[in-house]
């Protein structure tokens, strides 16, 4: 797909919706006090150069429209930087809100299937600065381009009135600093700024590698030379900046230059035409001072050219991620599923890409109302692929999860998933305080319903012990619990959320043996009177949680077994083994 | 809004020291003082770093002045070619030389401005330089144990972003803030003889520039600081929903989640226009007297132009000069998020870099005293304790003796100080007390990087590098040949990978590479442990996070690689105990029972209830 050179930039604009209008009224207010500053150096140059002519010759001049003049524009530049100031920053919180809104809704159906960039630390970094960046667009590109591109011809067309040459220099000399200059930096600076992107992927990698890898690197006294390799990282990218800095620099003093070139041309046109009786004497000054002025507002635009690219960069990476279609579509017209439903899954197959080997291979799993049954098997055997069908998260291919007498497919998404309450390995906690952070599960849990789930968590002698109890923050991803902390979190989440099927995927992984000891009986009263899958590689000190157990390998279900478990009923003791 | 800012210093204050538990941590002094301390220690920080560069930022400023100086002298040729040609009738041919001499001026000024960017550039990237090559070697002084101890991603932020940021200030911000001071006063001596009324005007002025920058430094920095950190606090709350999305889903919460953000950052825009519209009034007077002093200036010379008070090439020189005077101060309200960048970057570098806590760093010998041993060695811990943070001991009166050639499981609960013991042994720790003997041998008359050559160890997650699967092999030993790389990779099982792999040897691994599993990175770093052929091996429940059948072929494979070798393997499944020469049992950093297993099953002590434990589960 070949898209325009503004494609993605042009779409960014389209989603900005009605804040568009805060941006014009932005430009306006901004054009206004440009254009007042710029007026106020020309007045105030032909003021000065009339009342120096008066004084000379004696001749009587009208000084107080001037003088009132000058000091409208000085007011006017003031006032209309202030509200210029007020006007752009509420269009840029506009935009940043909105802009927010939109990637959460457009990302919110694509989680989790199409979203495994959100977990990679690396491309979600990246996103934060995309975003960063064209939440900055409208005040680091959009005012100083438009506004110099507003600007410009009205100066010229004030040039143009009193002499054409000097509307034609200026011209050429704008058309340098605002068109050439910045596509040379553009060209120029493409390379080395894609370089320097390089240069810091593989800087935050080696860094990575150091803190990660400390240990090894000393056991194998490698540490000397991975550091002597950020260094060497380090200068690259220095160096690589210094470039692009000098680059920047260069173009920003050729903008000065031009103008007082413009100024040094103007004044010997503007003298020509003086000693010619063409042009007033008052007026040459003016002219003069007004080329100064003007270049001002072009002093922004090769910064501002230089982000562009970044910027359009940003918004097709952006956009890239969001265009992905949601792995599973509702249909037309979903039914209304039973409340206690017999789950069945019959030869379902699923994998994630055309080409990509079968995840589940024909799967054959009975999960009657009220079953109990464990799902082991090594990382890539499937059990996560087989959660993910269950949710709805992933589509599957062929064969049939029959939910309560239908196809799972014949409900809504949303629908099946109220039915199933999960306890993530790695549940996320909010950046917020703990009772929000339970009220995700239901929003109008009454006091008492909270604690009543926090008991049976066992959370209650945590939160006893938290500064302030129910209302302390957690921080970012619960940085304030331990793992075993934030494991019973998610139990009662799950408690609170009340559910007739309960998932579990690796409740106890990564915990110490004694913290997943512990979880043991609020795992069994969150299993009480539900319909318990669990999922789980390693099946030990978990066994009475369930009566049946399956053996996962290769996306297929490949033993199968009766277990003793405490809280169930003995079945009849049959173990049969399929492999 | 306050409690979020007091969140934030908090987590800013404890980043550098994570040892305290969660509760601890919370019950931080009173948030406020200490938020004013990180500052003023930041901005003492910034300002220390000053001295290296001090050169560099002087020449930047120098040429800033020059610019400045040649700026007045064009000005004054444009008024004298203006006044030629206004009252004198001069033809082209008499404001030629000026007008050339003007453009060469240009010139000089862009070649001027070009280089003083490069010097300041130079300071900024001295800064860059050093300051992370001190961030790495307070990362080794602090060790592993320490690093592992940390969040990887915040300290790969500090270390990459965190020093980036400072370069801004010191490249631009500090120039400026000379220039914004500076500037001014040569404007001020150009034009004061030019005309004294326009002098006294900018004169009048000019004690408001000392007085912006007061003010802009104080009351508006801080209004301006504290809806950073809040638009900070919003954004991260909504990459923080982002990240939760799926938990988000898994409730049906995603739509309340969404009106949750519009609210806040509806609330949040609200506040902060009705807290921009005073900020912005001080900026607002600044403006208001950078255009008056124009005004007037323009005003008082043209009335003293038609009065004869005052020659034109005198008056249109102040006029160019006028706005030149308070365009420096202005420039600096741009830079401003530079130096707040650098004041939060800096709060934390400054607690990582100024307080390395005691005990964390192994000093290495300057002068071993022996050549640490090529057979198994005999280790003997007397009465050792460390320390990772004042008061919160990893080990506490540890005795042990661990027999050349035997193999020691260690069990306990997790903090019962296993892995500090491992640890210990590697070198990342020194004892407090007591002393660590080896053959013999204090543990720190080795050469520190000798004595590490002499262990081979299995962690729990073997770490993979970014590079080939040769590379992250041929950590172990740099100079294998094929050859030994073959073998280690068959004694490791993982030529049984290698052949599933396309590139096979060439494989890349690491953040962008190929994904290994558990098992198969589990076996890399045997075959690591294979080519180095360490006479001392150190196991960290290598197998705790593979499933069933993985953990058995590791285990087989361990089982040969601990032949002829002192084997201390850290357990927290007991089937390996029963084994072993040794068992040491652990709480709280202390070693409860020690013995054989026949010994301490006989006892029916702590490893019995443990084994009881186990079987019942």
């Amino acid at each position: 797909m070949s898209a325009p050179a503004t494609g993605p930039l042009r779409r960014f604009w389209r989603v900005l919706g009605r804040q568009r209008r805060w941006m014009l009224l932005g430009v306006l207010v901004s054009l206004i006090s440009t254009l007042a500053g710029i007026a106020l150096m020309a007045i105030a140059g032909h003021f000065i150069a009339s009342m120096a002519l008066a004084g000379a010759t004696g001749a009587v001049l009208n000084y107080y429209t001037p003088a009132a003049l000058i000091r409208a524009m000085a007011l006017l530049r003031t006032g209309g930087r202030y509200v210029e100031r007020l006007v752009n920053h509420e269009a840029t919180l506009r935009v940043l809100s909105r802009l927010r809104l939109w990637l959460f809704d457009r990302l919110l159906p694509l989680a989790p299937a199409r979203t495994g960039f959100l977990g990679h630390a690396d491309l979600f970094s990246r996103l934060r600065a995309d975003v960063d960046r064209l939440e900055h667009a409208y005040l680091g590109i959009g005012i100083p381009i438009v506004v110099a591109l507003l600007a410009l011809p009205l100066v010229l067309a004030v040039q143009a009135a009193y002499a054409w040459p000097v509307a034609l220099l200026t011209l050429i000399a704008a058309t340098a600093a605002a068109v050439l200059l910045p596509r040379w930096l553009i060209v120029r600076s493409r390379a080395p700024a894609e370089a320097m992107v390089r240069d810091e992927a593989a800087l935050r990698a080696a860094v990575g590698d150091l803190v990660r890898g400390a240990a090894e690197l000393r056991l194998y006294g490698a540490d000397a030379a991975r550091e002597t390799r950020i260094h060497v990282l380090t200068d690259e990218q220095q160096a690589r900046l210094a470039h692009l800095d000098a680059l920047q620099e260069r173009g920003q003093s050729l903008i000065p230059l031009l103008a007082q070139t413009v100024a040094a041309g103007t004044l010997l046109l503007g003298a020509a035409a003086a000693r010619a009786h063409t042009l007033a004497g008052p007026d040459v000054v003016m002219l003069v001072l007004l080329g100064l002025a003007a270049f001002e507002v072009l002093a922004v635009l090769p910064e501002a050219f230089t982000r562009w690219g970044a910027t359009r960069a940003a918004a097709a990476r952006v956009f890239e991620l969001v265009d992905a279609e949601p792995a599973v579509e509702d249909p037309a017209a979903p039914a209304e599923p039973p409340a206690k439903p017999d789950i069945a899954f019959r030869g379902v197959r699923l994998r994630y890409a055309e080409d990509a080997p079968w995840a589940l291979d024909g799967v054959d799993l009975a999960l009657p109302f009220g079953s109990r049954v464990a799902v082991t098997g090594a990382s890539g055997a499937g059990k996560s692929s087989l959660a993910a069908a269950l949710l709805r998260f992933q589509p599957f291919e062929s064969g049939r999860i029959v939910w309560g007498g239908r196809s799972i497919t014949e409900y809504a998404a949303d629908d099946v998933r109220a039915a199933i309450a999960v306890v993530e390995q790695r549940t996320h906690l909010f950046d917020a305080t703990l009772i929000e952070n339970l009220r995700v599960a239901r929003p109008d849990a009454t006091r008492a319903q909270i604690e009543a789930a926090v008991h049976a968590a066992q959370l209650s002698d945590v939160v006893a012990a938290l500064p302030d109890g129910y209302d302390t923050w957690l921080g970012e991803g619960g940085a304030h619990l331990s793992g075993g902390e934030a494991r019973r979190v998610a139990i009662a989440r799950a408690l609170l959320a009340d559910r007739p099927i309960l998932l579990l995927d690796e409740p106890t992984e990564g915990l110490d043996a004694a913290t997943a000891q512990s979880l043991m009986g609020a795992l069994a009263t969150l299993a009480e009177g539900r319909t318990v899958l669990l999922i789980t590689h390693r099946l030990e000190g978990l066994s009475h949680l369930v009566d049946r157990r399956v053996r996962m390998e290769r996306g297929r279900i490949v033993a199968e077994e009766a277990m003793a478990a405490s809280s169930a009923v003995l079945r009849s003791g049959r173990s049969s083994t399929l492999h | 809004m306050s409690r979020m800012n007091m969140h934030r210093s908090r987590s800013r204050m404890t980043h550098a020291d994570m040892d305290e538990p969660p509760a601890a941590r919370a019950k931080a002094s009173d948030a406020a003082s200490v938020k004013a301390d990180v500052a003023s220690v930041a901005n003492d920080w910034l300002t220390q770093q000053q001295g290296g560069v001090r050169r560099w930022l002087l020449s930047a400023m120098g040429l800033g002045a020059a610019g400045t100086v040649l700026l007045c002298v064009q000005a004054g040729l444009l008024a004298w070619a203006l006044n030629a040609m206004l009252l004198q009738n001069a033809n082209v041919r008499d404001v030629l030389p000026a007008a050339a001499g003007f453009v060469l001026l240009a010139l000089v000024r862009a070649a001027c401005a070009v280089q003083a960017r490069r010097f300041g550039f130079e300071a900024g990237r001295r800064v860059v330089a050093d300051v992370r090559k001190r961030v790495l070697e307070a990362f080794r002084a602090r060790g592993p144990a320490w690093l592992a101890r940390q969040s990887s991603a915040d300290l790969i932020t500090r270390t990459v972003d965190g020093v980036d940021a400072l370069a801004p200030y010191y490249a631009r911000y500090l120039p400026q803030k000379a220039a914004a001071v500076l500037l001014p006063l040569i404007v001020l001596v150009a034009a004061f003889p030019a005309d004294w009324v326009a002098g006294l005007v900018m004169l009048v002025t000019a004690p408001l520039v000392p007085l912006f920058m007061v003010l802009l430094g104080g009351v508006a920095e801080r209004a301006s600081q504290r809806r950073w950190v809040t638009l900070l606090r919003l954004g991260n709350q909504f990459f923080d929903s982002l990240q939760g999305l799926v938990t988000l889903r898994l409730f049906g919460a995603g739509a309340r989640r969404r009106v949750l953000l519009a609210e806040r950052s509806e609330a949040y825009r609200r506040e902060t226009m009705s807290v921009l519209r005073v900020a912005f009034l001080s900026s607002l007077v600044l403006e208001f007297f950078a255009m008056v002093s124009i005004a007037v200036v323009a005003v008082l010379v043209g009335f003293r132009l038609m009065w004869g008070d005052v020659a034109f090439t005198h008056g249109m020189f102040v006029l160019l000069l006028a706005p030149e005077f308070f365009l420096p101060l202005r420039a600096l309200g741009a830079l401003r998020h530079a130096r707040m960048d650098a004041v939060s970057a800096a709060g934390d570098l400054a607690a990582l870099l100024t307080r390395v806590p005691p005990g964390h760093a192994p000093v290495s010998t300057p002068s071993p005293a022996v050549d640490a041993p090529m057979h198994p060695p005999c280790i003997e811990l007397e009465d050792v304790r460390f320390e990772y943070a004042p008061g919160r001991a990893g080990l506490d009166g540890v005795t042990l003796h661990l027999a050349a050639g035997s193999t020691t499981v260690v069990v306990g609960a997790s903090g019962s100080g296993k892995s500090s013991l491992l640890q210990l042994l590697m070198g990342f720790h020194a004892p407090s007390r007591g002393t660590v003997r080896v053959d013999g041998h204090a543990l720190d008359a080795f050469d520190a990087q000798a004595w590490c050559a002499r262990i081979a160890w299995l962690p729990q997650r073997p770490h993979l590098f970014v590079g080939t699967l040769r590379d992250n092999v041929r950590l172990a030993r740099p100079d294998a040949d094929d050859m030994a790389l073959e073998r280690a990779a068959r004694a490791a099982g993982l030529d049984a990978v290698l052949r599933d792999l396309p590139q096979g040897w060439a494989t890349p691994l690491g953040e962008h590479g190929y994904g290994l599993s558990g098992g198969q990175a589990q076996r890399v770093a045997l075959a690591r442990a294979w080519l180095r052929d360490a006479p001392l091996l150190l196991l960290d429940e290598p197998t705790q996070h593979l499933d069933e059948a993985s953990a058995h072929a590791v285990q087989q494979a361990i089982a040969e690689l601990r032949r002829g070798r002192t084997v201390v393997q850290v357990a927290h499944r007991l089937d390996a105990a029963r084994t072993a020469d040794q068992v040491v049992v652990m709480a709280a950093g202390r070693v409860i029972e020690a013995g054989t297993p026949a010994q301490l099953l006989a006892d029916r002590g702590a490893f019995f209830r443990l084994l009881q434990n186990e079987e019942a589960a």
